[in-house]
């Protein structure tokens, strides 16, 4: 009896284990056949997804930490083709809340390829639509009504600008494609978009600390300072109206370190709607007058003219010219700008009265080759290698140019013939005001980046002329002002500064009735705080630029002394001797 | 004969020898269920602290687009545009220049331009974790064998 369980045991155990063993060799078969391989990978399929990460755009803030360049959420809005159960109902919602029409809606849903599995119907929608959907959404969804199924919200982030159009032609824009144009946005587009990262992110929760986190893009900080910057743009807009001006700009800059502290132009845009820019602008070069527009800026120049023939030696402050009202050079006559003779004049005089022919006869005493020497040591022709996009070079003829003539020599010295941005004759003239140290201008202070901070340091651009000649020009120029130019004096402060009047040449010849007025000055001259450029375009209610771009000076030395907290000289000088 | 009987003497009974195997299979059989229920343990902890984190980071990501609109939206509020009609409407005016007096305070330095520096950031960074932490028992025994065939 017991031999017979033992042999039926020993079946049952035989014939489990040929059944267990026939199982494994089969898992094994499986797990190693070419079917498998296949199965594998389209398990991978399913373990997890290839997603870029795009990191936030990087933000810009003024000096202050006033934020004028950041990021808000939007929308973009779909439906999901699989999951849909109602398409009317789906169409109306849409239809309802995102301004379009529930045929629209419709449409785009069924009328989509077949291959297509999720629908755009609409981006870049904001937060608050998009609450409000979710709310029908949740009520539905407490009914047990599934009719909205299928929809879908993927946030994004889109430029905003808080400030609108403060700043605008200095900031540049972002479009939805993400790319910046003009300004700080387009020069430092690469750093503020950061680098979009694609990364396969498992399901599989085990491995949830593999998905990556991308760094966002770098923030800016800017040179600007916005209170500054608004004032300015509000004296600017002023000014066009009250002198009939078409356009303008100013610009505010800090002669010992080159930061720009504010600079306007007209026209701008509220950068949060950057399609106006083609209704605003004709070409790019409109965008930022201040750098990307060259004219001729003409008197503003003979600073820089007196200051090389100081430098030079071939005049002093107390050198005398007989002014008989002409002066031939290159066979070609240049009068004044009164046509008048004002006799013997010192130096002071001249750049007092602005004479074009002392000014010609200065060029022509210096020679041709010292001449440009300077003016190319000044920066004319160059860009000032400002750190926004859209540059503009100007244009300064040489001998041996085809198109340079004798007669250019002369006219060049007084402004004419030679093209500039106002910010070139601002780097330029900043030698004057800064004790012959040519600064770079600039508006970035500093970049934040990951936790750590990277602050932009000021560089010079060469020492065209000597110490003693920018501090001798600049008490003439202190002179000048204080005896010609009375609209552009500041109480309290003492500034040194040049008026520029400047015909507009046309294809046939200089427009007798229409001037650029121009006027760059810095102050306190003791200890330069601040340097203005003033360009007003075709002002109507006077062509002189002592009656518009002076007073325009004064009104925004003023108010940069209030913001930057200057105190008046008397007040500076009585401290400073404690 | 004497032999036979020594050994009867020493050998163990039948039932003896049976209870030692049922035993040792047994106790085998515990330590496998002991290890199985310790890894299904860990495993599934490690499954819900993976969730924890994908959880974490889609709040992390919710929130740096929070802090990001409440950025814009206070700076909207604080723009200079918005402040001037403010200041105006609660009857203030621009201030003119002779109404400033300027106080001389010994050793004081204008302070340079604020910045924004955000504080650095500590997060535990993944590839400074070791192994250990994110590894399956499966995944470690996977690479111990292939390590061990990597050196055959």
């Amino acid at each position: 009896m017991r031999r017979q369980y033992a042999i039926r045991s020993l079946v049952v155990v035989i014939g489990l284990v040929i059944i267990g063993v026939g199982v494994i060799v089969q898992m094994v078969r499986i797990q190693n056949s070419e079917q498998a391989k296949i199965f594998l990978s389209q398990g991978d399929l399913y373990a997890g997804e290839f997603r870029t990460f795009y990191p936030e755009r990087g933000e810009i803030y003024d000096r202050n930490g006033h934020l004028l360049a950041g990021n808000r959420t939007v929308y973009e809005v779909g439906v999901s083709l699989t999951e849909m159960k109602d398409v009317d109902a789906i169409a109306y919602v849409l239809g309802t809340y995102l301004n379009m029409t529930s045929d629209e809606v419709r449409d785009k849903l069924l009328n989509s390829p077949e291959t297509w599995t999720y629908i755009v119907v609409k981006d870049y929608v904001d937060v608050n639509t998009v609450t409000a959907i979710q709310d029908v959404i949740r009520q539905l969804d407490e009914a047990d009504d599934n009719r909205l199924n299928g929809l879908g919200f993927k946030p994004h982030y889109e430029r905003s600008y808080p400030e609108r159009n403060l700043a605008s032609n200095l900031l540049g824009f972002v479009t939805r494609d993400g790319r910046g144009y003009f300004g700080i946005e387009e020069k430092y587009n690469d750093l503020l978009a950061g680098n979009p990262v694609q990364v396969w992110v498992p399901r599989d929760p085990n491995k949830a600390i593999d998905i990556p986190r991308v760094s966002n893009g770098t923030t800016l900080v800017l040179t600007i300072n916005r209170d500054l910057q608004a004032k300015v743009e509000t004296i600017l807009d002023q000014s066009l109206s009250e002198y009939g001006a078409k356009n303008g700009t100013i610009i505010v800059m800090d002669p010992k370190t080159g930061e720009i502290l504010a600079m306007a132009a007209t026209p701008r845009m509220d950068l949060n709607n950057y399609t106006d820019y083609f209704q605003i602008y004709d070409n790019g070069s409109q965008y930022n007058r201040s750098i990307g527009m060259a004219y001729e800026a003409g008197s503003v120049v003979k600073v820089l003219t007196m200051a090389a023939a100081l430098d030079t030696g071939t005049v002093t402050p107390e050198t005398t010219f007989i002014d008989t009202g002409s002066i031939d050079v290159g066979g070609i006559t240049i009068q004044n700008w009164d046509r008048k003779p004002w006799g013997q004049q010192d130096m002071i005089g001249c750049l007092q009265h602005s004479l074009n022919v002392c000014l010609a006869w200065i060029a022509t005493q210096m020679g041709s080759p010292n001449f440009y020497s300077y003016m190319e040591h000044f920066g004319l022709g160059h860009p000032t290698g400002i750190d926004l996009s859209g540059e503009a070079m100007g244009r300064l003829k040489v001998p041996g140019d085809s198109d340079w003539y004798p007669v250019d020599l002369g006219t060049n010295a007084f402004g004419q013939g030679v093209t500039v941005t106002p910010l070139q004759m601002l780097m330029a003239v900043s030698a004057v005001a800064n004790d012959g140290q040519m600064v770079t201008p600039h508006v970035l202070y500093a970049m934040l980046r990951d936790g750590h901070q990277y602050n932009v340091p000021s560089q010079y651009a060469g020492s065209p002329i000597s110490e003693e000649t920018a501090r001798t020009l600049t008490e003439m120029l202190a002179a000048s002002v204080e005896s010609e130019s009375a609209s552009a004096l500041l109480p309290g402060y003492r500034v040194a500064g040049k008026t520029g009047t400047a015909q507009i040449p046309t294809e046939y010849g200089y427009d007798p009735n229409h001037t650029n007025v121009s006027f760059i000055g810095w102050g306190p001259v003791d200890d330069p705080r601040f340097m203005i450029y003033v360009w007003l375009q075709e002002p109507t209610t006077s062509i002189w630029s002592s009656q518009t771009a002076a007073p325009v000076f004064s009104s925004v030395a003023e108010q940069t002394v209030i913001t930057l907290n200057i105190p008046p000289d008397l007040v500076r000088n009585q401290y400073g001797s404690r | 004969m004497q032999a036979t009987q020594i050994i009867h003497a020493y050998k163990q009974a039948p039932w003896r020898v049976q209870r030692q195997y049922v035993g040792a299979f047994l106790l085998t059989v515990i330590v496998l269920a002991l290890v199985a229920a310790l890894y299904l343990d860990v495993t599934a902890r490690t499954a819900l602290a993976g969730r924890e984190i994908q959880d974490l980071q889609v709040q992390i990501t919710t929130m740096q687009r929070t802090n990001a609109d409440l950025e814009t939206e206070l700076a909207n509020l604080t723009a200079s545009a918005v402040m001037q009609r403010r200041a105006l409407e609660l009857g203030y005016r621009p201030v003119e220049p002779g109404e400033l007096d300027y106080v001389f305070v010994p050793g004081y330095v204008a302070p340079e331009p604020a910045i924004l520096l955000a504080a650095a950031d500590s997060t535990l960074r993944s590839d400074s974790l070791p192994e250990a932490y994110s590894q399956s028992l499966l995944e470690w025994l996977d690479e111990k064998v292939n390590f061990a065939g990597g050196i055959q």
